[in-house]
């Protein structure tokens, strides 16, 4: 690993980003494999790469591995991995767990778990949901009993994004009763190849298992694993972690802006195009692609003009997770019967469209439902006010 | 890319709001419903005097001070917010905009400053949705002995019943011109139309053997027209997100305190959702519509001016529309009442809808610009 970060602090964002890319021309993945294995490997071999080149971890510190940059050239490096179609970091906890540690943790946490979660020597999924706890995640029930200096964990998570091929799991448990809801939930990183663990593959309606169930049998998990104080995990959960996801809402719009011109060239390729309906119904959707990248862009002037992310940041999730949907459904529809074909010689594009469609029923539920998102929205940004039959939160 | 408002900016959204909150307050817009006029005088003249609106976003050489687009998008969200009846978009941004997009320096210096400091009135007759697949036949321009006559009919001429000016786009043998023709002379009809919308009024303009002047040269003046549309389409589209924004105010505000089966109706999911995903759409529409007031300033990216119009007109157009009728669901039988404003928001966001080209007229710009439909 280098330790030189002369790359990083050169006095021209110009320059900052024609190093990154020729980094990235220079040391490029190559292409995706097809089988999920490969993929993964590719994954991690790519991170790998990044990291020993201290191109990982724009927003973290860095003692952590991360690169420690200011927000503009945050925007800067996830406008140029978009451009470079990169691979993301296998798993979720980079993007979730990994800022909670940097926030939170101690000093031996941040050593012991953050240099491996960037570089992807280890793969970390959540543990968040339950099948008894989903949009009510304060009912969880998986319990966590202090016995000496470790904790018991019994209980079941579900959901949890490519917890198969993952190494650790960042869970949500109970220590304390459970009328005390998230007053009684603590944060625990704990090992998944540990004695007691079960992960077994959920099998969606994709067909796949981009997810797995995580069955805990009286796990035993060491109190050095835990993320802040005992009873206070709700909290971390929920703090808001810095503006790293701002800056990357515009890998998400580069991305979509892509998919529609690739969605545009197949229906000029197909005849599609030239039917007025079509042209003007995916113009329609082409002008709220478009949008996304402004929302994004908006949140980051906002970010770099005040501080505050402003209001479409509150929005964006719901805004691009309804719209995702829709553009995956609306490639399907114009393909007919041919967009049924999810496989075989005459599927469009090896299906990947009604691929898209099945897959994306998911961004209105993972994370938070719609549901949840507008009572959110409505609530926090809007003030109405709570529902009386609502637990207080 | 200019996508959040400047300090500058923010200061004269606080003054603008503040003054027309005195000028422009639920009693004085009721008032002009019923005026003929459909504006008052003494708030035009204000506005010119007092906060220099009308010159803002006009070249100083005319008497404008020489801001640009994005300040002007503020001025028309105020304006949507506040209902404001004025000929601003009239006379303004369409026909100051077509006087200086024409090459004809004379016009420009006669009438320029007039528009700037508020002392004249002007109006623009081209057809509704010109430039779009359905446009009307233009009037017929014929000369004789050095003189032009025009004859035709244009639905739709905003404000063209106070205006003392109007320059209309007619054929001649050359291609699209523009012509003058002053408010009395002969052969000119105007006939103001019963639009449901009485924030925002519109004539039918009738031609017969009318005198008019040929400003610009004689053909050519389609691109002229066009940007002009394109800027007022982009004011509109500001327009319209403050309208919009003024209703998601007014429902969020009312399901507050409104009270049924014991508590307030926006403790309800039913009422808490669309008030979100009208939020999710304001967010988007001031996003889109600010984009498109920098892309008309010509800072950066000046060639992106008839997609950001496409754009920014066929969504924001929409999202005042879906907030507007969402007010009045949201405010049940109050809001259905002719005592309550909900109507006033829902008239004006209609006829900033369908006036100057449909949603899905923009959307057909908008596939052809992005390389969907072909060009025909």
């Amino acid at each position: 690993m280098s330790s030189d970060y002369a790359h990083l602090d050169v006095g021209d964002d110009a320059e900052f980003r024609a190093l990154l890319r020729t980094f990235l021309t220079e040391h490029g993945p190559g292409k995706r494999p097809k089988d999920p294995a490969g993929r993964l490997d590719w994954q991690r071999r790519w991170q790998a790469v990044l990291f020993d080149g201290r191109w990982a971890g724009p927003s973290w510190p860095r003692d952590c591995g991360g690169m420690d940059l200011p927000f503009t050239r945050q925007v800067i490096y996830s406008e140029e991995l978009a451009r470079a179609r990169v691979p993301n970091p296998p798993g979720t906890g980079v993007g979730i767990a990994g800022p909670t540690i940097i926030k939170y943790g101690t000093d031996e946490q941040r050593a012991r778990w953050l240099p491996a979660l960037l570089r992807a020597d280890q793969v970390w999924a959540q543990g968040y949901s339950e099948p008894e706890a989903g949009s009510d995640l304060p009912s969880l029930r998986t319990t966590a009993r202090r016995d000496g200096d470790d904790y018991v964990v019994t209980g079941q998570k579900v959901w949890s994004t490519q917890a198969q091929i993952a190494d650790v799991l960042f869970a949500l448990v109970r220590t304390g009763t459970q009328e005390s809801r998230q007053n009684g939930i603590t944060y625990l990183v704990l090992d998944l190849h540990a004695p007691g663990v079960t992960v077994r593959p959920l099998r969606d309606l994709t067909g796949g298992a981009a997810f797995g169930e995580v069955f805990l049998d009286e796990v035993r998990v060491p109190v050095t694993n835990r993320i802040g104080a005992e009873n206070e995990g709700w909290r971390l959960a929920r703090t808001s972690l810095g503006h790293e996801r701002a800056a990357g809402a515009m890998i998400q719009a580069s991305f979509y802006q892509r998919v529609f011109g690739e969605l545009v060239a197949l229906a000029r390729e197909r005849g599609t195009a030239a039917d007025p309906v079509w042209s003007r119904r995916l113009a329609d959707l082409g002008i709220r692609v478009k949008i996304m990248a402004l929302n994004a862009a908006s949140t980051i002037a906002a970010i770099e003009a005040t501080g505050e992310p402003g209001p479409a940041s509150s929005v964006s999730r719901l805004y691009n997770s309804t719209l995702e949907q829709e553009l995956h459904e609306i490639a399907v529809d114009m393909l007919g019967p041919y967009g049924l074909l999810d496989g075989g010689p005459d599927a469009v594009q090896r299906g990947r469209w009604v691929g898209g469609f099945l897959r994306t029923r998911a961004s209105t539920i993972g994370a938070g439902t719609a549901e949840i998102q507008r009572n959110t929205i409505a609530e926090q940004v809007l003030g109405l006010p709570r529902d009386p039959a609502m637990p207080p939160r | 890319m200019p996508l959040i408002a400047t300090p500058e900016q923010e200061e004269l959204r606080r003054s603008l709001r503040r003054f027309l909150q005195q000028v422009s307050g639920r009693e004085q817009v009721r008032a002009l419903l019923t005026d003929d006029a459909g504006y008052d005088p003494a708030v035009w003249h204000r506005m010119a005097t007092e906060l220099g609106l009308q010159g803002l976003a006009l070249p100083e050489q005319f008497g404008g001070s020489g801001a640009t687009f994005a300040e002007l998008g503020v001025v028309f969200e105020e304006f949507g917010r506040a209902l404001v009846c004025a000929p601003f978009l009239s006379s303004v941004v369409l026909t100051g905009h077509v006087l200086l997009a024409v090459d004809d320096p004379p016009a420009q210096a006669r009438w320029l400053p007039g528009i700037a400091d508020g002392t004249l009135l002007a109006t623009l007759a081209v057809p509704a949705g010109a430039g779009h697949d359905r446009a009307a036949p233009l009037p017929q321009a014929t000369a004789s002995a050095g003189d032009w006559r025009l004859d035709g009919t244009v639905m739709f001429v905003p404000d063209a019943q106070i205006a003392q000016l109007l320059l209309i786009a007619a054929r001649t043998p050359a291609g699209t011109s523009v012509f003058a023709v002053r408010a009395g002379a002969t052969g000119l009809d105007r006939t103001a139309l019963p639009n449901i919308d009485l924030t925002r009024r519109v004539s039918r303009v009738d031609l017969h053997a009318t005198p008019a002047e040929l400003i610009g040269p004689q053909g050519g003046a389609d691109a002229a027209l066009q940007r002009a549309l394109q800027l007022a389409t982009v004011a509109l589209a500001a327009e319209q997100v403050g309208g919009a924004q003024a209703c998601l105010d007014m429902a969020v505000g009312y399901a507050c305190t409104r009270e049924q089966f014991g508590r307030p109706i926006g403790s309800f999911q039913a009422i808490k959702h669309q008030c979100a995903d009208l939020q999710v759409q304001v967010v988007s529409a001031r996003s889109a519509a600010t984009w498109a007031c920098g892309i008309a300033s010509g800072e950066q990216d000046p060639a992106q001016l008839p997609l950001a119009a496409a754009l920014a007109g066929a969504y924001c157009a929409d999202a005042f529309v879906t907030a507007a009728k969402a007010n009045v669901q949201i405010h049940g039988g109050i809001g259905f009442t002719w005592e309550h404003d909900a109507h006033l928001y829902l008239k004006r966001a209609k006829s900033g809808q369908l006036l100057l080209g449909t949603p899905d007229q923009h959307r057909d710009t908008a596939a052809r610009l992005m390389g969907i439909a072909h060009e025909q």
